[in-house]
């Protein structure tokens, strides 16, 4: 799980350690400083992210 | 008996030093500044610096876990300029900062602008001809600023700490050019820093420690220790630093100038009690953190969290989690160096010399 702006490194580091196809939940950056009601949407954003992962 | 040839790939390129700096900027192998081509001569001359073979593996770096040999480690140093007596003292300070207690991977993949200052003791100063006087951490001498940069470069090409990429720094530092200092250990009233750490002092030490750039301590004035230590305490806490928020990964460094270190000794206080004193004073109220920074996100012993608002909440869990040194010239200068809070400082002695 990572957010936008980390996508790229999180990417990377899948491909450097042979992981090129390892599935990222990526939500909106940045999380910190975020009021609880946005957190809250993200998560629930995320949620629905990790159902579709799953395939569900 | 030789040493094994290079296993590094040999790239031919036009004869001319615009056509390597060129090159090298185009595959994103430079800090941005003109490096020493590292042709295969000068690398060989560089590994003669050491007493490892080149293909003797230093560990992976982080956060792209890029193998570092000895002779990739070697190729970096040529590009920095460094001559091959500061090769044993850069592969030991990667070997620290290899240490798990160290945490290189968060220090080259966050936001902190934190960089590894790599401080050295004992004879290998004298040796790579590294300066521990005025202006230390600024520009001019060779041996501090080619092993600094040589730890950069490292970093950048086998670690993939670019900016926005391995290194995702929010405004960065510029500590990551280039940071390594020595201790004047000749101005030093109390044992050196690798001595209070644990080693001989004719021993030669790297330790690192994941640092923002140096805090300015400016005291013109005071004549007693408690006073000048009340500035310094003053400088080591504030409500923006990331020091306090993780406490068990919290350390302060402490950079006394030399004059300033005087006035405190001659007071009668040991380390000990430069630690002591720091640890008590360099504080921040409990309703002050509540105002911003981390707070939320700290790690804290229970206690902390239930105590009254005005009470004063350490900085650090012990005084041994301020390190004290002595650097610099003559001047009412020091500095307060904190770290990033989640890495801890790490020693290596060198032992890798020739011959």
């Amino acid at each position: 799980m990572t957010t936008t702006a980390f996508e790229a490194l999180a990417r990377h580091e899948a491909h450097t350690l042979g992981m090129e196809g390892l599935p990222l939940l990526v939500i909106p950056h940045p999380l910190g400083g975020e009021p609880p009601e946005r957190v809250a949407a993200r998560a629930a954003a995320a949620v629905a992210q990790l159902a579709a992962r799953l395939g569900r | 008996m030789g040493r094994a040839p290079l296993a590094s790939r040999v790239i031919e390129l036009d004869d001319s030093l615009e056509a390597v700096e060129t090159y090298f900027l185009e595959q994103d192998w430079t800090d941005g500044l003109p490096i020493v081509p590292p042709t295969p001569p000068r690398v060989e001359a560089m590994l003669a610096g050491i007493d490892a073979e080149p293909e003797l593996v230093v560990g992976k770096i982080p956060p792209l876990w890029g193998e570092a040999t000895v002779e990739k480690v070697a190729i970096n140093a040529v590009m920095a300029g460094c001559r091959p007596a500061a090769l044993p003292v850069l592969v030991a300070a990667l070997e620290a900062m290899l240490d798990p207690t160290f945490n290189l991977y968060g220090i080259q993949a966050t936001t902190h602008p934190v960089a590894p200052l790599v401080i050295v003791n004992g004879p290998a100063g004298a040796r790579l001809g590294m300066h521990a006087g005025s202006g230390l951490f600024g520009p001019g001498n060779p041996a501090n600023a080619t092993l600094g940069r040589a730890v950069r470069l490292s970093l950048w090409n086998l670690g993939g700490a670019r900016p926005g990429a391995g290194d995702m720094a929010t405004q960065g530092s510029p500590a990551k050019y280039s940071y390594a200092i020595a201790e004047r250990e000749d101005a030093n009233p109390w044992a050196p820093l690798h001595v209070s750490r644990g080693f001989g002092a004719d021993e030669s030490v790297v330790t690192v420690f994941g640092g923002e750039g140096p805090h300015n301590v400016n005291d013109h004035v005071s004549q007693r220790a408690p006073n000048l230590l009340a500035v310094v305490a003053d400088t080591a806490v504030t409500l923006g630093s990331n020091v306090g928020w993780y406490l068990t990964q919290s350390q302060l460094l402490v950079v006394f100038g030399p004059e300033h270190a005087a006035t405190i000794a001659a007071d009668g206080f040991s380390r000990a009690d430069v630690q002591r004193y720091l640890y008590e004073h360099a504080r921040l109220r409990l309703g002050t953190r509540k105002l911003g920074g981390m707070w939320g996100l700290q790690d804290w012993p229970a206690w902390m969290a239930c105590v009254d608002d005005a009470a004063l909440l350490p900085t650090v869990s012990s005084p041994d989690d301020i390190l004290v040194m002595v650097a610099g010239g003559p001047g009412k200068h020091s500095a307060v160096v904190p770290n990033c809070c989640f890495s801890r400082a790490v020693s290596r002695a060198v032992t890798r010399w020739p011959g």
